[in-house]
């Protein structure tokens, strides 16, 4: 699973995810379920919500909003069309307050 | 008659926990405190476990949400509106006690460690090694960290007698201590002339079987604290041995004057004069100004000097800056302010005093900022993440295949940021005001030809604390674990 990260460097404020979902050979996986969750490293924020949407290629792009500066780990939670289920996580260290 | 009598607002009809209905009645209680330490051990269990083998990522674990959230948050909010009822309630005294049925200590604390130095320095590396590990996002750390104090406490106490791990070693303790000086109870004794008329002194010297007998049935006081001539709260962890070895019923959980502990400097019993204990200034110090330091280590700004100072020194590493940061914000910042406020109180308002027992004498007027800080910090904390323990709670119980709780509710969280940042400046302003009264209180009993003068620094100094307090509030919060990588 690749992701890209937008605007860069991350800012407080809206930001665009964009996930790539290839199978073991690097085929492209279209119709799965995307969803995003983005905490905080310190316990007792608010975290974020985003539900992706299908852009083509295997790609999957959710709008979600960057509430705090500092370092962010975002949960990837997939539903494969074949009812496969995976979690994966990522972080987004750095984002910039103001 | 006139040492017994220091304790002046005992007998009155101050308002006395111990004489509600319920709470009364259940604290009174000979085994009230283990009622309350065993659901904080078990809870510590839990902790533990799923901070060891739990997910991860902090805000999925009950060890650092509770540990740094709830705990921190819950503990500053009861001692406000309440007293020190976290030490009551202390799982690790739980196990202690436990042990000591098997392991009798011998040992006394050693002379030359009975005061506060060895457990300021614990504090100082509790508040650095909070920073530099980052342990509010690490789950492993902040179980570990558990595990440490309740080996600590088993091997203190299981060395030495007494409660010497409460009252010289414990990092939680001595912030509790400096913190309840501000609540608006006291464990106390209710009429001093019962006390007067009291041969036996149980309160301190705790009651055995027979008078020749070893086996003690009732503990006095592990800390020391002779309750006719107890004042403040100092050094007590409300454990209510005294209330329970008391034969004539005569201590109670008593209203007061918050803060008024701090006004006066009588003789305390098993603490002494407040303005000869150089540990205890310096502790009362590390309470407030740590209380900025652990505040600025959550917004932006601090980045920016870890950044300058670590270029300007060449420094590729974490530690040194984050050390040098330390020892100016807790050691450079209080003595050029506190030498200048007492220099100019000195020279403006006629002191006699010399500056380091002003300074030391002055030190305790700032407790009242210092706690505001660390409420504001912590009450943020715990009031805008107040219900995130719940879909942990739920996520937990699912992954060991007991889901009753359903599926995890992540969205969880708390009031909004909005909502609690008035509440933030309310208790910045309750506490510039209770460090301006104090303050001016301690100037009073001073040797000042005039005070009104000798005042005006100390209140200058009280005032650019909350200033900074403030724009520390106002900043937009950022947490971040690798300042070095930008």
């Amino acid at each position: 699973m690749m992701h890209e990260v937008a605007p860069q460097p991350p800012k407080v404020g809206p930001a665009t995810i964009t996930v790539s979902l290839a199978d073991s050979a690097g085929k492209p996986i279209a119709g799965a379920r995307v969803k995003l969750e983005g905490n905080m490293s310190h316990p007792g924020m608010n975290p974020v919500f985003g539900a992706a949407r299908e852009i083509g290629d295997g790609r999957y792009q959710a709008s979600i909003e960057f509430t705090m500066g500092g370092d962010w780990v975002m949960l990837v939670r997939v539903d494969l069309p074949d009812g496969q289920k995976f979690e994966r996580e990522f972080e987004v260290k750095g984002v910039q307050a103001g | 008659m006139s040492k017994l009598s220091s304790n002046s607002d005992a007998g009155s009809a101050n308002f006395d926990l111990l004489r509600t209905p319920i709470l009364g009645r259940i604290l009174g209680w000979r085994h009230s405190r283990t009622l309350l330490q065993v659901p904080l051990f078990l809870l510590s269990v839990v902790m533990v476990l799923h901070g060891l083998f739990g997910p991860a990522l902090a805000p999925k674990n009950l060890a650092t949400t509770l540990s740094w959230v709830h705990f921190r948050g819950a503990l500053v909010l009861v001692m406000l509106v309440a007293g020190n009822f976290f030490c009551l309630a202390c799982p690790f005294m739980l196990v202690r006690q436990a042990a000591r049925r098997f392991f009798r200590p011998r040992r006394n604390w050693p002379r030359i460690l009975r005061n506060k130095w060895l457990s300021l320095g614990l504090l100082v590396l509790t508040l650095f090694a909070y920073e530099l590990f980052d342990l509010w996002s690490s789950p492993w750390w902040t179980a570990w960290l558990i595990i440490a104090y309740f080996l600590g406490a088993l091997l203190v106490d299981g060395v030495f007698k007494h409660a010497s791990f409460c009252k010289y070693v414990c990092p939680i303790g001595q912030f509790n201590f400096v913190a309840s000086t501000i609540s608006p109870l006291e464990v106390k004794v209710r009429d001093q002339e019962v006390c007067l008329e009291c041969r036996t002194k149980d309160c301190i010297r705790g009651r055995r079987d027979s008078p020749r007998s070893l086996n003690v049935i009732q503990r006095g006081c592990e800390l020391a604290l002779f309750q006719p001539l107890k004042i403040g709260n100092m050094d007590c962890t409300f454990c209510l041995d005294c209330v329970h070895a008391c034969p004539h019923d005569n201590v109670g959980i008593m209203s007061r004057l918050s803060a008024g502990e701090l006004m006066t400097d009588p003789p305390r019993s098993g603490v002494g004069y407040f303005s000869r204990r150089k540990d205890l200034a310096a502790l009362a110090t590390v309470f407030t100004f740590g209380a900025l330091l652990n505040a600025f280590g959550m917004v932006s700004p601090v980045y920016a000097l870890q950044r300058w100072l670590a270029g300007v020194l060449h420094l590729q590493r974490e530690a040194p800056v984050l050390g040098l940061i330390f020892a100016f914000f807790l050691v450079v910042e209080p003595v050029l302010l506190f030498g200048l406020a007492a220099g100019l109180s000195k020279k403006w308002g006629g002191a006699k005093e010399a500056i380091i027992p002003l300074s030391i004498r002055h030190s305790y007027g700032l407790v009242p900022l210092g706690f505001a800080v660390w409420l504001s910090h912590y009450a943020f904390h715990f009031l805008t993440g107040i219900f995130t323990f719940i879909p942990i709670f739920q996520s937990a119980l699912a992954s060991i295949g007991w889901p009753i709780l359903g599926e995890p509710h992540w969205g969880l969280a708390g009031m909004p940021k909005s909502a609690v940042y008035p509440l933030e400046l309310g208790f910045l302003g309750l506490g510039l005001l209770g460090s301006l009264l104090v303050s001016y209180r301690l100037t009073e009993e001073g040797s000042a030809q005039r005070p009104g003068l000798a005042f005006a620094p100390w209140a200058g100094l009280c005032a650019l604390l909350w200033i900074a307090a403030m724009w520390l509030m106002s900043q937009p919060m950022e947490m971040r674990g690798s300042f070095l990588s930008g």
